[in-house]
């Protein structure tokens, strides 16, 4: 294990940036997302990307106008904000550079932090999104679960890695690192480029703008809302994925289960002289 | 290029995404530590995630939410047994890298 | 020409008797095998006697019947003597493709009975000599099947009614040589004699075939079609000598090129300048196979060939002209050979060299008849000289060593007497057989005139065949005072030289008979004679081109007044006994002490190396021809075998394949990541791949009113672009032409169209002008397809 030192001062920096994430995340909650910046609209403290300009100017009135079209989906569009901007990016920032981390640091509990970063950052962008549940779900099973179990696990196998990036197969590598910027450059190729009509082009610009209620009346993205449609549409898949989790459990426990004459660390249990060491824990 | 950096549409979301399974395919092909390979599955599910529910906000369908739920669980499912098999590799040769794991080979 | 169906047997009894031997021969006994030899043999002799003369019943000797072709002979001569006679069987029909025909067809008429009875009648004798010769061989069966393999294709040789038959007689003698000389291929030595033999004479096959195509290609412009059947190059020869006379290649004559390209394949055949190097190699094989084959009948085939193709060689006297001055060429310098040579059988190999040398100067003078005449005499006192050396070396324990002989009349007594009749014979001593055909030969050389020919060209012949008629007595006294005179030198290396039995003395006596008395039926006119004694130029003369006399005959010696023919009797006489006395004085009694000094001094030591190594003949050759050629084979074989096929092609199809498997086994190590980088490659390459149906470009095709272009702006994102057309090549979109499909006149077409392709821009950007992305093409304007769609009238 590498001295603390290192490790708690990567460990500072990412909870400083946890701690960054989690304000601006409650800011953008108070202001309310859906407030997309009209021109009052007050930068959030704490925002460092914030490009705070003027929003763009426009001769066009808010309401239906020449810039603006009839949706099918929600309200008429209305001035689009920098702050927001901000906050995606800001949280886009975050999670590229959490992973970043995640692909480059040698210490794989930097590696930990830089992941756990991430998945804050991907927490807060699916609120953007006005996923609200998944959001939560996302924090809790990601960043509390499973890269606890990665800890775990690091710190059984308790070995430093001894050398990151690979020497043989260097040729490969680089022709698949080749590939992976051309498909890269290809999606954005798409992405970027204006979509024509039929593809739901008018609807680029309410990516942030508030959906509408469910037909149940729920709020869109809620817990209620997800629930509904989870069990009423997709129950079987639930059902399915609640036995996988069952299988999975106990598949973990038979392959991390210690061999039976593996020697269990520990202090030796007072059972009788005959026994002596246990051999391991049987089922 | 002004309006790309203000108007945030679905194209950022899915950028990104991208950018994030970039990343994740990245690491998954160039480290040899078995764990940061799965960091960086992990990576890859979740940029998956976030793509399902661009798409789910753009068409106001909440399916995308429960099937990112579904994601979700699988990856879960997916690590515990994942990390598993590491400990179990790690028994056996004292070490993760993914390297020195080519029994395929022959 | 009279049909016959007996004509098949003769060449097939030995070829039967071949099969037997050859395949179950191992199975029989010694007695079996040389049993169904000889019957075979002699049953051919026996059927060629009947079908040439004719049946004789020793119980009714009065009784004759005659043979097909003695009736023939008869119809002819009451029928006016027209034409050519003879009686022929057409087997079946070879080749026949297009207007090419070859038949399988058997002839025989004089020339041809001839040759067929003293090839059937040597063969007999040989065949019992061998019997006892090769007593102790072990492949006893093996060597009677090739001896009579040998005589079925030699058969075939002379009752083939064509080239083509015969060549097939001739390949099929060429081989049995091959067999034969080699027949104790177990000696390194004598199996190359074999090889030698048969690399030679498939040089002379060669020019055979040449001239052969040759011949076939001449006559094909005759009635009748082309066709290499004797009977149609004597009527060809006959009828229109004109016919051969065309200018070919050196403004020569047909005849003359087609003649010489055969003679050089009779060159091969029959050992002359330059393809004898050889007949002396031959003498590995077993002596009775050199009797047969290198002295009888082999080795006469070209003679014949020559003669039977005398209509053809008539026509050119250039042809005739180069026969006749290797022929000379070839028996002096063979001749000269002969002198030093110290092995019994080698000597009579270059003697025979050097009379087959006086044949053709027989053919190559026009002297047809006195050509085939001296071949069968030769046949007989050489075969019986060969048969007559077996015999002294079966008595010298193998030896063939003259050095070691001398004395041998004590003890070898019939063997000597016989080969002392040889011995005259060969020298022409005077009625013996070989006097009256080598006198014919001497004066036709001396009468011999043609066009072309210098003044001096048949006396020059004379003169050559003279001095080689003088050395020829000369070394073959040598020889026999020799081996059979003086004192025996040889007791140190064979203590008791012995007496053959009766199957090898029998041969000698008949042999030694007909030597003495076979010229009886050539002698010349000047001679008291009977009938029967010309019988022999007059018979033949009926198969050949009457070339000297006028009145119908054609005699041995022509134009030649009785002085002259006397004179040059005499001369020759002379000159035999000259070389006897010489080689008496010199040899008589064991080798003079002159001979040494001689031998030691210049000039004598020149030419004795010179004699004893052969002229150092082969050694040119070898020098010259084959080590140049060994080594074009030995380069051809590191270029193209070892380096073209075995490295590059063999070697590198395994290289190519080792290292396409070295680049697809890269990617399986067993590294899971090495897989992924696959997934990932594959996945862009797919993206590369489909992107390629993106690029817009535009049709245009012909209709009635006009050109009509179609825009094709690519797949995906850009069916919404805008487009936007320019026709009139100025670069900037034509205002107005917006469409996808716009129609227009073809004078408002220029060469180059330009399309603009644009992609859709939404919300505020509309009002900023688009960004084009231009297609350029080259409008070609058919003119076909203008009519073709105007006449059409209106349909698109």
């Amino acid at each position: 294990m590498s001295a603390p030192s290192t490790h708690g001062r990567a460990a500072a920096r990412v909870l400083l940036l946890l701690l960054a994430a989690l304000v601006l995340w409650t800011g953008a909650a108070g202001l309310g997302v859906t407030a997309v910046g009209d021109a009052h609209a007050q930068p959030a403290p704490g925002n460092p990307g914030a490009t705070a300009k003027a929003p763009p100017r426009s001769a066009t009135p808010a309401g239906k106008g020449n810039g603006d079209r009839d949706s099918k989906y929600g309200p008429p569009l209305k001035k689009r904000g920098g702050p927001i901007a901000g906050l995606f990016w800001g949280f886009a920032g975050l999670a590229v550079l959490g992973s970043l981390f995640v692909v480059t640091r040698r210490n794989l509990i930097t590696a930990v932090m830089g992941m756990v970063g991430t998945f804050f950052a991907i927490a807060a962008l699916y609120m953007m999104l006005y996923a609200s549940f998944l959001a939560i779900i996302q924090m809790l099973v990601y960043a509390g679960a499973i890269m606890v179990l990665f800890v775990f696990v690091i710190m059984i196998l308790n070995k430093p890695e001894d050398e990151p990036y690979g020497g043989p197969g260097k040729a490969g590598k680089i022709l698949a690192g080749l590939a992976i910027a051309y498909l890269l450059f290809r999606i954005a190729s798409v992405l970027l480029h204006p979509a024509p009509s039929g593809w739901g082009t008018e609807r680029l610009d309410l990516a942030l703008q508030h959906p509408a209620a469910t037909a149940q009346g729920y709020v869109w993205g809620s817990t209620a809302s997800v629930g509904w449609n989870l069990f009423n549409d997709y129950l079987f898949p639930f059902e399915a994925v609640s036995i996988l989790l069952l299988m999975a459990v106990v598949g973990a426990i038979a392959i991390a289960r210690p061999l039976k004459d593996d020697v269990v660390e520990g202090p030796a249990t007072d059972d009788g002289a005959a026994a002596g060491a246990s051999p391991g824990g049987h089922s | 290029m002004k309006s790309i950096l203000i108007d945030i549409g679905y194209s950022h979301f899915l950028i990104l995404a991208a950018v994030l399974f970039a990343i994740g395919t990245a690491g998954v092909i160039l480290r040899r530590n078995i764990l940061i390979i799965m960091m960086s599955i992990e990576l890859q599910l979740n940029a998956a995630n976030l793509t399902i529910l661009t798409f789910a906000r753009m068409h106001g369908d909440l399916s995308g939410h429960s099937f990112a739920m579904i994601v979700i669980a699988v990856a879960a499912a997916e690590v515990a047994v994942g990390l598993a098999i590491v400990v179990a590799i790690f028994r056996g040769r004292r070490h993760v890298d993914a390297d020195r794991l080519n029994l395929l080979k022959h | 020409m009279t049909t016959i169906n007996l004509l098949w047997v003769v060449p097939f009894l030995p070829l039967l008797g071949a099969f037997l031997n050859l395949v179950f021969g191992k199975r029989l006994s010694r007695g079996t095998v040389h049993f169904v030899a000889v019957a075979a043999v002699a049953a051919s002799f026996f059927t060629a006697f009947y079908l040439c003369v004719g049946y004789w019943n020793p119980a009714h000797p009065l009784d004759w019947q005659e043979g097909p072709l003695w009736r023939a002979y008869l119809a002819w001569k009451q029928g006016g003597k027209v034409g050519a006679f003879g009686v022929s069987e057409h087997l079946w029909t070879w080749i026949q493709v297009g207007d090419f025909r070859v038949d399988m067809k058997l002839a025989l008429d004089p020339l041809s009975s001839v040759m067929l009875l003293v090839v059937t009648f040597c063969s007999t004798l040989i065949h019992i000599y061998s019997t006892g010769y090769m007593e102790h061989e072990p492949r006893y069966a093996a060597y009677f099947g090739y001896l009579n393999l040998f005589t079925g294709a030699m058969l075939i040789l002379v009752l083939g009614a064509s080239l083509p038959v015969m060549f097939i007689g001739w390949e099929g003698v060429g081989l049995c040589s091959y067999l034969l000389i080699g027949f104790w291929f177990e000696n390194e030595a004598y199996a190359t004699a074999g090889r030698k033999a048969f690399v030679v004479n498939r040089i002379g096959d060669f020019a055979f075939l040449l001239g052969m195509f040759l011949l076939w290609w001449a006559t094909k412009g005759q009635d009748g079609g082309a066709s290499l059947d004797f009977a149609a190059i004597r009527h060809v020869g006959e009828a229109t000598p004109i016919y051969y006379e065309q200018t070919f290649w050196f403004r020569e004559h047909l005849a003359a090129i087609a003649g010489v390209l055969l003679f050089i394949g009779a060159c091969g055949k029959s050992a002359q300048i330059p393809l004898y190097v050889w007949l002396p190699d031959a003498m590995a094989g077993p002596t009775p196979v050199s009797a047969l084959i290198h002295a009888a009948t082999m080795v006469t085939a070209g003679v014949y060939m020559v003669a039977r193709l005398s209509f053809l060689f008539a026509a050119s006297t250039t042809a005739m002209g180069v026969i006749a001055v290797i022929g000379a060429c070839t028996a002096l310098a063979a001749a000269f050979m002969a002198f030093a040579q110290t092995d019994l059988k080698k000597v009579l190999a270059y003697s025979t060299v050097s009379q087959l040398g006086f044949m053709f100067v027989g053919v190559g003078t026009g002297n047809w008849t006195g050509a085939i005449f001296h071949l069968m005499t030769h046949a007989f006192f050489k075969a019986g000289l060969f048969l007559g050396a077996g015999s002294v070396m079966h008595g010298m324990d193998g030896s063939g060593d003259i050095r070691i002989m001398g004395g041998l009349k004590k003890y070898l007594p019939i063997t000597r007497i016989t080969f002392l009749v040889y011995c005259l014979a060969i020298a022409g001593f005077p009625l013996t057989a070989g006097f009256f055909s080598k006198d014919s030969i001497l004066a036709g050389a001396w009468a011999a005139h043609g066009d072309g020919w210098p003044a001096f060209f048949g006396k020059m012949l004379w003169s050559m065949l003279i001095v080689a008629a003088l050395g020829t007595a000369f070394y073959m006294w040598r020889l026999y005072f020799l081996v059979f005179e003086g004192e025996y030198r040889g007791k140190d290396q064979v203590a008791h030289p012995h007496e053959s039995p009766i199957n090898m003395t029998g041969p000698l006596m008949v042999l030694a008979v007909l030597a003495l008395v076979a010229g009886f039926i050539g002698v010349p006119h000047v001679f008291p004679h009977a009938n029967f004694m010309t019988f022999f130029p007059e018979w033949l003369s009926h198969s050949v081109k009457p070339m000297w006399s006028e009145d119908g005959h054609a005699s041995v010696l022509p134009h030649l007044s009785k002085a002259v023919e006397w004179g040059l009797m005499g001369v020759a006489t002379l000159v035999g006994l000259l070389g006897i006395g010489l080689a008496y004085a010199l040899y008589g009694k064991g080798p003079s002490p002159w001979v040494e000094r001689f031998t030691a001094s210049e000039p004598g030591r020149g030419l004795y190396e010179a004699s004893k190594n052969k002229l150092w003949v082969d050694e040119v050759y070898e020098a010259i021809l084959i080590r140049p050629f060994r080594a074009l084979a030995r380069g051809t074989f590191e270029i193209i075998d070892r380096f073209m096929i075995d490295t590059v092609v063999v070697n590198g199809s395994a290289f190519v394949v080792k290292t396409f498997s070295r680049i697809a086994s890269w990617f399986q190590n067993g590294q899971v990541q090495r897989y992924l980088v696959g997934v990932v490659v594959g996945a862009a390459a797919i993206f590369l791949w489909t992107s390629r149906a993106e690029h817009p470009t535009f049709k245009y095709r012909w209709t009635a009113d006009g050109i009509e272009f179609r825009a094709e702006p690519g797949h995906g994102l850009r069916r919404d672009a805008r487009v936007a057309w320019d026709f009139d090549g100025d670069g900037a979109p034509d205002p107005g032409e917006t469409g996808r499909q716009v129609t227009k006149k073809v004078g408002e077409v220029g060469r180059r169209v330009t399309m603009f392709v644009a992609d859709p821009v939404f919300g505020d950007k509309q009002s900023k002008p688009p960004s084009w992305r231009k297609v350029t093409r080259n409008v070609v304007v058919p003119s076909e397809g203008r009519d073709a769609a105007a006449a059409q009238g209106g349909q698109p």
